[in-house]
């Protein structure tokens, strides 16, 4: 009896809580003005708020005001990962550049003739898709076919350094002119996963490897 | 049968019950105050209390591993009315028993009912502002609007919680379904050549193709918001018209048209619409002299009555209605709602009121006054039969002290 009276009291709480699903509504409402541009209020007002909104009004401003946008993007919230910061050294050729608010750090890589590659260093929550997704979208990023889950472990190079596990991959982009090239590396640290990118012209690239590789193998957790 | 339903009686009825019930909410309040560091009072709200079980994920699976506080209640009012039926009898020496314990059931019932129907809703004004609508601060909603009207707007809105299921959606309003290709409960948004990193946007609409969508844990803390990001793609008869993306973040709206009519598309705080407005007319915030502790909020609003299609909303700003003083605990009700003064923003040019819709929100005064009157007529029941017994007293003690010297 003890069951029967306790499904009975259960059918009759899950009854009264399948009241109040979410319906879809729909109303007439006068016509009300679009929010002001955030790049336009006052400074003052744009800090104020829970969290900056950026322009977004597609038809009517297809260009979005860059500066304004930028300086809203600046105030939403980073996703970036959580947890222990990886630190590193880096040469001193290697000029440290401001970089944004996703950048854990941001180097301009110098080359020959005066060419610049970029390094980007950025961490996320989780395993960001994991190897393959990651690798593929940097060989999109050089207009390199995607690979199939078997062919990955031959195009990654793995190697243990300072107890993390660094996957590096090599990618020449493919085309003539103004080849671009990538070095990854894909760092996994307590459940972050951190990305160290150097994209840039192939031979400024090819020239910075041995340093890049140098550069991975002094990355530590602190 | 008659067997079972004596078994049925005796389990409900026995204090037994009542004190394992007792000593179980005693452990789920304080599993819940514990977890509320992690969940935040909301979380904790929904997992503990508004549940039939505390459910915990055993990898994919959710495994109940507590009674919640839906059960324990529903067991403590079976209880309570039980024992009402079957122990107490109905005389005027037990009145104030019985009134406090319809006190106490009336309080089960009244939480039970603020759980299941209570909406609570955020009203942000500017001064001079007037607005027919509140916000929730947890829940957002898809507005898809149909603009073409210069006088007014139609619109149809998607709760968010819709969107999360993926199951397309079409509404007799639009000409076109709405089916939810992508959905991330929390996400911060960048612009595309500020994530080298993210990967191909689903969007081919608006903005989105500019705009990195980034997953992020959902948080639960009081003070943190989670901002959906769903790349939703509309399909009308011909085919797809494309994919947008849709986020709170994005502040403005998205434009297009389609089967000859306007139309945008807006991630927003769900509305609340109600059938007048409000206008801030002046926020006040005094401080005690001299130091920058808060003496008083208060907000002083007009309340105008909306016509049919809400034209006092648009213009209503002007005179008419009647005025009311928000102030801590001086909250403003009418139209079945409560407004309360919850914060003020924008260096004192803005209020923030808490708009709570709760149909029982009398059932706990009635409750308490009913657990109040009861216990004092069970004590005045109690004095006045002691007073009475005392006054016998004096009278009957002497013979019997009497008797006693006398008797050996």
């Amino acid at each position: 009896m003890t069951a029967r009276a306790s499904v009975f009291l259960a059918a009759a709480a899950l009854l009264l809580s399948a009241c109040g699903r979410d319906e879809v509504t729909s109303y007439r409402v006068p016509k009300e003005a679009d929010p002001v541009m955030p790049g336009a209020a006052p400074a003052a007002d744009a800090s104020s708020a829970p969290l900056a909104p950026m322009a977004a009004d597609a038809g009517g401003a297809p260009g979005m005001g860059a500066a304004a946008a930028g300086a809203t993007m600046a105030n939403t919230a980073v996703p970036t990962a959580n947890g222990p910061s990886l630190v590193w050294s880096a040469p001193a050729a290697w000029r440290t550049k401001s970089g944004s608010a996703m950048r854990k750090g941001s180097y301009a890589v110098p080359g020959p003739g005066g060419a610049e590659a970029d390094l980007s260093i950025t961490a996320f929550p989780g395993d960001v898709g994991g190897d393959l997704a990651n690798v593929n979208r940097w060989r999109g990023q050089v207009q390199l076919p995607p690979l199939g889950p078997a062919e990955l472990e031959g195009a990654v190079a793995r190697f243990q350094s300072n107890g993390l596990t660094v996957t590096v991959v090599d990618l020449t982009g493919a085309g003539a002119a103004n080849r671009q090239s990538i070095l990854g590396a894909i760092v996994p640290v307590s459940g972050s996963t951190w990305f160290f990118k150097l994209m840039g012209p192939t031979a400024v690239v090819a020239a910075a490897k041995p340093a890049f590789l140098e550069f991975l193998r002094s990355v530590k957790a602190p | 049968m008659g067997n079972l339903l004596r078994q049925f009686r005796d389990f409900f009825v026995s204090l037994r019950l009542t004190v394992t019930l007792l000593v179980l909410s005693i452990v789920l309040v304080f599993a819940a105050t514990l977890d509320q560091v992690h969940l935040g009072v909301w979380g904790v709200q929904e997992k503990y209390f508004h549940a039939l079980f505390v459910m915990v994920r055993v990898g994919d699976l959710p495994v109940p591993v507590f009674p919640g506080g839906y059960l324990i209640g529903g067991f403590l009012l079976a209880n309570l009315l039980t024992a009402h039926l079957c122990r107490l009898k109905l005389t005027w020496r037990k009145l104030g028993i019985w009134l406090a314990h319809g006190g106490l059931i009336l309080l089960l019932v009244g939480e039970l009912l603020s759980g299941l129907v209570q909406q609570d809703y955020q009203m942000r004004l500017d001064t001079g502002e007037t607005k027919n609508y509140a916000e929730s601060d947890r829940f957002n909603e898809l507005a898809v609007t149909d603009t073409t009207n210069p006088a007014f707007d139609d619109v149809v809105a998607i709760p968010e919680q819709r969107l999360a299921e993926g199951a397309p959606l079409q509404h007799p309003k639009l000409p076109f379904r709405v089916v939810t290709k992508l959905y991330y409960p929390n996400a911060a948004l960048e612009r595309r050549e500020q994530a080298p990193n993210a990967g191909p946007s689903p969007a081919t609409q608006g903005i989105g193709p500019m705009i990195a969508a980034l997953p992020i844990p959902v948080t639960y803390k009081p003070d943190e918001h989670n901002e959906p990001a769903v790349f939703v793609e509309l399909i009308g008869p011909d085919g797809s018209l494309g994919t947008w993306l849709v986020s709170p973040l994005l502040g403005m709206p998205q434009r297009f048209s389609y089967a000859g009519r306007e139309w945008k598309l807006t991630m927003r705080a769900t509305r609340r619409y109600q059938p007048f407005a409000l206008t801030l007319l002046k926020f006040t915030h005094d401080v005690y002299p001299g130091t920058d502790i808060p003496k008083n909020f208060s907000s002083r609003v007009r309340i105008t009555e909306v016509g049919a299609g809400g034209a006092a909303a648009a213009g209503g700003a002007g005179a008419g209605g009647r005025e009311a003083l928000i102030y801590m605990n001086n909250p403003l009700r009418t139209g079945g709602l409560t407004f309360y003064q919850a914060s003020f923003d924008n260096d004192d040019r803005t209020t923030v009121l808490q708009v709570v819709r709760n149909p029982s929100w009398l059932l706990p005064y009635l409750a308490c006054a009913a657990i109040t009157v009861g216990l004092i007529v069970q004590f005045l029941f109690h004095l006045v039969g002691f007073a009475r017994k005392r006054r016998a007293a004096p009278a009957a003690p002497a013979p019997a002290a009497a008797a006693a010297t006398v008797t050996p």
